[in-house]
């Protein structure tokens, strides 16, 4: 069964007076344990899908589905509490919180709910540690490369055990090899979790890791693999 | 509180910075509400101390006792009113005493003569001392700040400009009129040195200048229309009619309340500014599913403890100048007053966090993204 299902989502935008047609009757499906990549050139409205499937956006037209919930249905509010439960975010880099240590960017995630518990901590330490980040619980953003970063948010992404994982440009600015871990690691946790992610990229070396891939053009989306 | 508390850690600087201003308002606010105090009641400390609830003066003299002028004889009219418990004639002069009639300035010290009844009930209590007594006409009591002027019980006064000599048999404590120290003696006394010139009491037999009524109960317009030629005022109208109380007051919660609205801006701007720059941020966190009550209630937390702790340094820092203040200086801190003002400050500093607030739902988590539209 499908984690994420997008259907025929089309998005408008008006920009004067003229209308900007962002999507066109795209279609996705992403299953559990899977890694699906979206590429193509910048501008080509990626990005619109993603915050769509992201609950960020509302389409024009189609209907989003998340494990089993249609997002058409909540209202705003109950929008942030869905991201917060079933959506895991991992963006381009800084998108850390300057002034928390690993550990707490973790459990920032859980405060936003409630209180966080012992078990809370050991599902963020081990985490991290399958992350390859046992010895930097206690490290600041700054304190981190950028792979690091990166493996932080995506440590982040997995906390709240969300049904979907959003990554937008996750290896954006990584030299090729840090990118590789970087979407290795994604894919592997989306595997083990039995989680649905999609990957918005331009980069096309990293395509070999992904399950499907999905190109954009023109605000139409074609499946390739 | 948490993400508060981090980011205070994190950025000690920025934030001590900012405590550091509200410190320095605190401070410069509970100083002036001190001095305010400490006038008023130099001003109309015993007006305020004696426990009156209507002060009747004459007519024409717009609640002023150096303008009025009553006969002591109106006192039995008061008397029979039946919403009138209890009734005390009153009269003050300003003068100058010395313990020998040396004319240099450095020798004498200003006073407020007031005359009183011995008994009457607005009489403060002698702490030291003997009362009054109709008996010895020339007894003064005197309040216990001429002390460090080197006065003591038994001292001979000569009033300047005058032949009246009078002797401290007393002490009474927080009595001061006009911004002088009280000298309390009796009607008579007081009436030789007011009335010393001939006809300067318009022929009015033991004149006086108001009566303190104590009468909770009373109409004061129904009094009015019984008694010719009176007009009663409330006991906080007559201490606004002390000269310079208005005044004084008006200077300093003008400057109270300047004081109190620069800080609002202040932390308004500063928070709104960090909020601004932080927008990527709670957009960040927005979009991993932060509500709006989640990063708000981190900003008005920050508020909060920047407020409380800057206030807190700034009444320690308020009592420790007082101990430097020299000793005449009428700085008065009430803790009362204190406290309110303190209570007024935070209200405010949070009230001005409503601003960044209302920006933070502004944010659309979408800035996460990076690259909207």
């Amino acid at each position: 069964m499908a984690l994420l299902s997008l259907q025929n989502i089309s998005k408008s935008y008006t920009e004067g007076s003229t209308t900007v047609q962002a999507l066109k009757q795209a279609s996705l499906e992403v299953a559990a344990g899977e890694l699906v990549a979206i590429i193509g050139p910048s501008g080509s409205g990626k990005s619109t899908l993603l915050s769509i499937a992201g609950a960020l956006l509302q389409p024009t037209e189609g209907t989003v589905t998340i494990n089993g919930q249609d997002l058409g249905n909540l209202s705003p509010k109950k929008l942030a509490s869905f991201r917060l439960h079933e959506l895991g975010f991992i963006l381009q880099t800084s998108n850390l919180i300057p002034y928390l240590n690993v550990l707490d960017q973790l459990l920032l995630v859980k405060k936003m709910d409630s209180r966080v518990t012992k078990a809370d901590k050991a599902h963020a330490k081990q985490l991290l540690t399958e992350l390859g980040l046992s010895d930097k619980f206690k490290k600041m953003p700054n304190e981190l490369s950028g792979g690091e970063r990166q493996r932080v948010a995506i440590a982040r992404a997995f906390m709240n055990n969300s049904t979907v994982i959003l990554a937008d440009e996750p290896t954006a600015s990584l030299d090729s090899k840090r990118a590789f871990e970087v979407v290795q690691l994604l894919a592997k946790e989306a595997k083990e979790r039995q989680k649905a992610a999609i990957m918005v990229t331009h980069d096309e070396r990293m395509l070999p890791l992904c399950d499907h891939v999905y190109r954009m053009e023109d605000g139409v989306l074609t499946k390739e693999a | 509180m948490f993400l508060a508390f981090k980011e205070l850690k994190h950025a000690k600087l920025r934030y001590a910075m900012m405590t550091a201003i509200i410190v320095l308002i605190a401070w410069l606010v509970f100083i002036l509400s001190g001095l305010g105090n400490g006038l008023s009641t130099l001003s109309a400390a015993t007006l305020k101390n004696i426990n009156a609830e209507y002060v009747v003066y004459e007519e024409t003299a717009g609640a002023t006792f150096a303008k009025s002028i009553l006969s002591e004889d109106i006192m039995e009219d008061l008397k029979k009113q039946k919403d009138i418990e209890d009734v005390a004639a009153f009269g003050a002069s300003t003068i100058s005493v010395g313990k020998t009639t040396s004319k240099d300035a450095d020798d004498k010290e200003d006073v407020a003569l007031i005359g009183l009844e011995p008994d009457a009930f607005v009489m403060p209590t002698v702490i030291e001392g003997e009362k009054l007594s109709l008996s010895n006409k020339k007894g003064v009591v005197i309040n216990d700040t001429l002390k460090k002027a080197g006065y003591k019980i038994g001292d001979k006064l000569h009033v300047s400009n005058s032949n009246l000599k009078v002797e401290v048999i007393g002490f009474v404590k927080g009595e001061t009129f006009n911004h002088l120290p009280a000298m309390f003696a009796v009607p008579e006394t007081w009436r030789s040195y007011q009335y010393a010139a001939p006809g300067s009491d318009n022929g009015l037999k033991k004149p006086v200048q108001a009566f303190f009524l104590k009468a909770p109960n009373l109409e004061p317009e129904k009094l009015d229309k019984s008694i010719d030629d009176i007009e009663t005022v409330t006991k906080s109208k007559a201490v606004n009619g002390m000269p310079g109380y208005t005044a004084e007051n008006g200077t300093i919660m003008m400057m109270l309340a300047f004081c109190i609205v620069i800080s609002a801006f202040i932390i308004a701007v500063f928070f709104y500014v960090i909020t601004m720059q932080k927008t990527q941020q709670f957009g960040v966190m927005k979009a991993i599913g932060a509500s709006n009550g989640f990063i708000a209630r981190a900003i008005v937390a920050q508020v909060a403890i920047l407020s409380v702790v800057g206030i807190l340094i700034g009444i320690l820092l308020t009592y420790a100048t007082a101990l430097v203040f020299p000793e005449g200086m009428p700085f008065n801190l009430d803790p009362v007053l204190v406290t309110t003002y303190a209570i007024v400050l935070l209200i405010i500093a949070l009230l001005s966090s409503i601003i960044s607030v209302r920006q933070i739902v502004k944010i659309d988590p979408l800035t996460a993204l990076g690259r909207v539209e």
